[in-house]
């Protein structure tokens, strides 16, 4: 089926022409991301006469210079990592035994927990409760506050518990016959199987965390727990604002169209290196969720 | 038991108490807990945790009927019945909010719904894996991009001086176009933002539904002398019907869920006339402005009618599939 | 030493009882089969007997202690599952050693367990190896040694061939009889294959609906089924079970089918009652072809003749009904064409009732 010498000519006309729209598409996907990288290598006065199309104009590295040398963007740097790292454990942490749990037959009231779970993925207080909850909880302005308040979400609960409900019961049975207690069946037989559909959760739990900006920044109101994305939201809304009453920073090397780039760039970047392993397992994922209660 | 002797007393047998047999009854549980006991260990910290941020949260609605106090807090805050909602029913603002909801939402399912389809089956019919790969790589990536950094790069695509479209328009001589103070020009751009940002990985369920398909079925139509073009038409569509049937009933389920993060970023007030959805107006009355209960109303009256189209839509799939989503 | 005891053992799900209040009484060192066709519950007994599943009704004994609430690690009995279970983290000796870490056994003892197991099983060239890099019979026997790692009163097998190619399964059933005649540990075997069945057991146990059929030797389960359920699952071909009348002849007991006689056996049950219903129980191996002319056949109508090697299958009709007959070929290979009846020693019939399938009391044979 891939030897192209076998196609007729139409068919080789609409294998062409196909790799050539989705070659547009991909490039379209790809500019935004290619234009954010020359501009944040051009100088702030090329940039602001909106001479940046595709490759840096009047090369300079002043908007880098002038990021990194900001404290606020490295104190937040370091929030990120935190609320990453320290989130994605904690969600493991929940989700594993939790959804290992659930998974077994022979657990009490098995439908009544599993329910509980599935509820909260069509029901959602809202706002306006959970923000009072944690102020009630004292989680305001709190690095625990972020890092166990989104420790859970029932899709990924779902998604563990579906996976260990695929694993033949006879590796239980084997283990348990072996001696093994419960805590040890999961810790030595199903943790060590489960590691694809951990490797998922834990991805998932890390790309969300990492790019977590809504409820950091209502809950943080000290500047200096705020994460990396909040940060950017500032820097970014300062652009706008700067628009508005028409600032000009003529003399500087850098703009705030640079800067915002170059910021853009160092939060793209973490992502850009787990990106291979997310691909390799985000198929995987999708796949385990699918189907059933 | 041995018979006993015709004109011997019926003694009625005493029911020994058989000391092997599974105990019954609270003995049951008790005998269950001691010998599973872990699992209940294991199971008790997602329990607490749902309950102590997700359902306590849902017991908190309930400061929508309350003329909420900060110093009394949620139980101890007077009723005050249905007034929050008439207020709210009587409020231009929300009544904008829920329009501006539908449409946008309407407009994304339109335009945003076929696009991946569309991609799915155009990666399909790559038949160089090298190209096939890349080219999903990179229509993937926008989906794990936070959406601060996909504001960023709108703002600064669309921005007036510095802005690549408004460099673009100037080479055909069009005047600089402020376009995010233009409420004319909100939908469009978050429209398109959302399809370039996730349609890419919206492709995947396809592209699984249409690997599912048995090479066979295309083998037997080389032989039988169909075109790409015919094969495509006649078995790769109907092969993944089901899943886009699917795939439309969750996202017609999930109309109100519009990502308002993005439009939190992208709006400001000269957009809000066609920008603002009931999420952000939540957002802007209750966390920006204070009015607890006020905002909690119209969440409740979001959550209500969410879970309600959640649950038809799951219960529609189930029946046409024969699967439950989750 | 060690046996094992079920008396009046029941499992129940709800309403539903899938096994019926079972007897068994396994001996010290005995190698038992539980064998039948799915669904009736030979395998729910087996999991009875490992903890797995809960005793609804009953006594289980091991080694005289009672079980019923025992928890399975503390049975100190051992099972191999039908898929292995190894644990594909971990390489053969990690998997052989698993039971005896979780035990909290000494390095030192562990190794060298490890070692006289992997020994006696041949897999000491493998012990670094993960369980997908082996093949088939490999795994089989790393499961094997999993489980007699632990010298366990008792091995339980569960189907442990039933995922192996027909050539392995031979050898591997060859080799599960060797290491029981080594290690002489009580076994209780489950299968459906009723090859397996007879190559292994000391004692055969036929199952069916929950309920124990009939319960001895293979051979006396071959010759002397109770049933024709019994007759029907051991041997293969299964034995031809043919409905008849019952007739007075001149030399004694005959059975009318249709309009062909046979004579049967001289059954103090067979004296009277004709007309009686009965089932013969022929078996393909006890017939002797006939061809024309010979004297006192019964008559056939030959339909298909299957050529293994050294034996022949004819499948038949007699009166109408499908009849088979196992020959051997070399020396008659001409006349397995020529076939036009049979004939067969009366005392090799067996002759059921035919309203309830039991046999006939008094035609036991010795064996």
């Amino acid at each position: 089926m891939t030897n192209m010498n076998l196609y007729s000519r139409n068919d080789k006309m609409f294998v062409y022409l196909n790799m050539f729209l989705v070659g547009v598409f991909t490039l379209s996907t790809l500019y935004p991301f290619i234009y954010i990288a020359a501009l944040s290598f051009s100088s702030g006065f090329e940039a602001r006469a909106g001479n940046v199309v595709l490759t840096p104009v009047d090369a300079t590295i002043a908007a880098y210079k002038q990021v990194l040398s900001e404290p606020a963007f490295w104190r937040s740097y370091l929030n990120t990592f935190i609320y990453t790292i320290g989130g994605t454990l904690m969600s493991l942490a929940f989700i594993i035994p939790g959804a290992y749990a659930l998974s077994r037959p022979q657990l009490y009231g098995r439908r009544f927990w599993n329910l509980m779970v599935a509820f909260t993925m069509w029901f959602n207080a809202g706002l306006i409760p959970f923000f009072l909850n944690m102020r009630d909880l004292g989680l305001l302005d709190s690095y625990f506050g972020i890092i166990i308040g989104f420790a859970v979400n029932g899709f990924n609960v779902i998604l563990m518990r579906n996976f260990f409900e695929g694993v033949p019961s006879s590796f239980e049975e084997a283990a348990r016959m072996d001696g093994a207690n419960e805590f040890q069946v999961l810790w030595k037989v199903y943790m060590p199987l489960a590691k694809p559909a951990i490797a998922t959760i834990a991805l998932f739990c890390i790309v969300s965390r990492w790019n977590g900006f809504f409820w950091a920044m209502v809950l943080l109101q000290d500047q200096e727990k705020v994460p990396l994305q909040v940060y950017l939201r500032h820097t970014i809304a300062k652009l706008s604002d700067d628009q508005e009453f028409s600032v000009t920073l003529i003399d500087a090397p850098y703009s705030v169209e640079t800067v915002t780039a170059a910021i853009i760039v160092c939060s793209i970047i973490p992502v850009l290196l787990v990106y291979p392993f997310l691909q390799k397992y985000f198929n995987k994922g999708i796949m385990l969720g699918g189907v059933k209660e | 038991m041995t018979m006993s002797p015709h004109n011997a007393p019926i003694v009625e047998p005493v029911p020994v108490e058989d000391p092997y047999a599974p105990p019954k009854g609270m003995d049951r549980v008790v005998d269950h807990l001691k010998r599973e006991w872990q699992l209940y260990v294991m199971l008790l910290p997602l329990i607490i945790w749902l309950l102590l941020f997700l359902y306590k949260p849902m017991y908190g609605l309930q400061v929508a009927f309350k003329d909420y106090s900060i110093f009394k807090g949620v139980a101890n805050s007077p009723w005050i019945g249905f007034e929050h909602f008439e207020t709210l029913f009587g409020n231009d603002q929300f009544i904008r909010a829920i329009r501006n909801t539908v449409i946008i939402s309407f407009w994304t399912l339109v335009i945003g719904f076929p696009v991946p389809i569309l991609l799915a089956l155009m990666f399909n019919e790559i038949l160089n894996a090298t190209y096939k790969k890349w080219s999903q790589t990179i229509v993937y990536l926008p989906h794990f991009i936070s959406s601060v950094i996909i504001a960023g790069i709108v703002i600064t695509a669309f921005s007036p001086s510095a802005g690549i479209v408004n460099t673009f328009l100037g080479w055909f001589g069009v005047e600089p176009i402020y376009f995010l103070t233009k409420a004319e020009w909100f939908r469009p751009i978050f429209v398109g933002t959302g399809i370039w940002q996730e349609a890419g990985f919206q492709s995947i369920v396809y592209l699984a539904a249409i690997a599912g398909v048995s090479p066979t079925l295309y083998e037997s139509a080389v032989v039988d002398g169909a075109s790409r073009w015919q094969m495509m038409w006649k078995i790769t569509i109907p092969s993944i019907m089901t899943t886009i049937i699917i795939m439309l009933i969750i996202r017609i389920g999930n109309i109100l869920e519009v990502s308002f993060e993005m439009i939190i970023l992208l709006y400001q007030p000269a957009t809000y006339e066609t920008a603002d959805v009931v999420n952000t107006f939540i957002y802007r009355q209750g966390l920006q402005a204070g009015q607890y209960d006020f905002a909690a109303a119209a969440g409740l009256f979001n959550a209500v009618i969410a879970f309600v189209l959640v649950i038809s839509a799951n219960a529609l799939s189930r029946r046409y599939s024969r699967t439950s989503l989750w | 030493m060690t046996g094992v005891n079920l008396e009046s053992i029941t499992k129940r799900y709800g309403a539903v009882q899938v096994v019926h209040s079972i007897d068994l009484e396994v001996q010290s060192q005995e190698f038992v089969v539980l064998v039948g066709p799915s669904g009736c519950g030979k395998s729910t007994t087996l999991r009875m007997i490992a903890g797995l599943e809960e005793i609804s009704d009953g006594k289980l004994t091991i080694d005289d202690r009672v079980m019923n609430r025992t928890a399975p690690k503390d049975r100190d009995v051992a099972m191999v599952f039908q898929n292995y279970a190894l644990y594909p983290h971990l390489n053969v000796s990690e998997n052989i050693a698993f039971g005896l870490r979780i035990r909290r056994e000494s390095k030192e003892a562990i190794a060298s367990s490890v070692d006289e197991v992997a020994g006696i099983l041949g897999l000491t060239d493998y012990l670094e190896r993960r369980p997908a890099d082996l093949s088939g019979g490999q795994r089989q026997r790393v499961a094997m040694g999993r489980a007699i790692v632990r010298r366990p009163k008792v091995f339980l097998f569960d189907e442990p061939l039933s995922n192996l190619d027909a050539k392995l399964r031979t050898q591997m059933r060859a080799e599960i009889k060797r290491l029981h005649k080594r290690l002489g540990v009580t076994s209780i075997y489950v299968t459906h294959d009723q090859v397996e069945a007879m190559t292994l057991a000391d004692r055969i146990v036929v199952m069916n609906d929950g309920r124990i059929e009939q319960s001895g030797t293979p051979m006396e389960l071959f010759v002397n089924p109770v049933n024709t359920f019994v007759a029907g699952f051991l041997g293969s071909p299964p034995m031809n079970q043919v409905q008849a009348v019952l007739a007075k002849g001149a030399n004694g007991p005959q059975a009318l089918v249709g309009g062909t006689v046979i004579d049967l056996p001289k059954l103090d049950a067979l004296q009277n009652d004709e007309g009686r219903k009965l089932v013969l129980g022929i078996r393909p191996e006890y017939v002797t072809i006939a061809t024309k002319g010979d004297k006192n056949q019964v008559p056939l109508e030959i339909d298909l003749v299957e050529t293994l090697g050294s034996e022949a299958l004819l499948h038949a009709l007699l009166d109408g009904v499908p009849f088979v007959i196992k020959s051997e070929t070399i020396g008659q290979i001409s006349k397995l064409d020529a076939v036009t009846g049979f004939t067969i020693d009366p005392d090799l019939i067996r002759v059921f009732d035919g309203e309830t399938g039991d046999a006939l009391p008094g035609q036991d044979r010795a064996v």
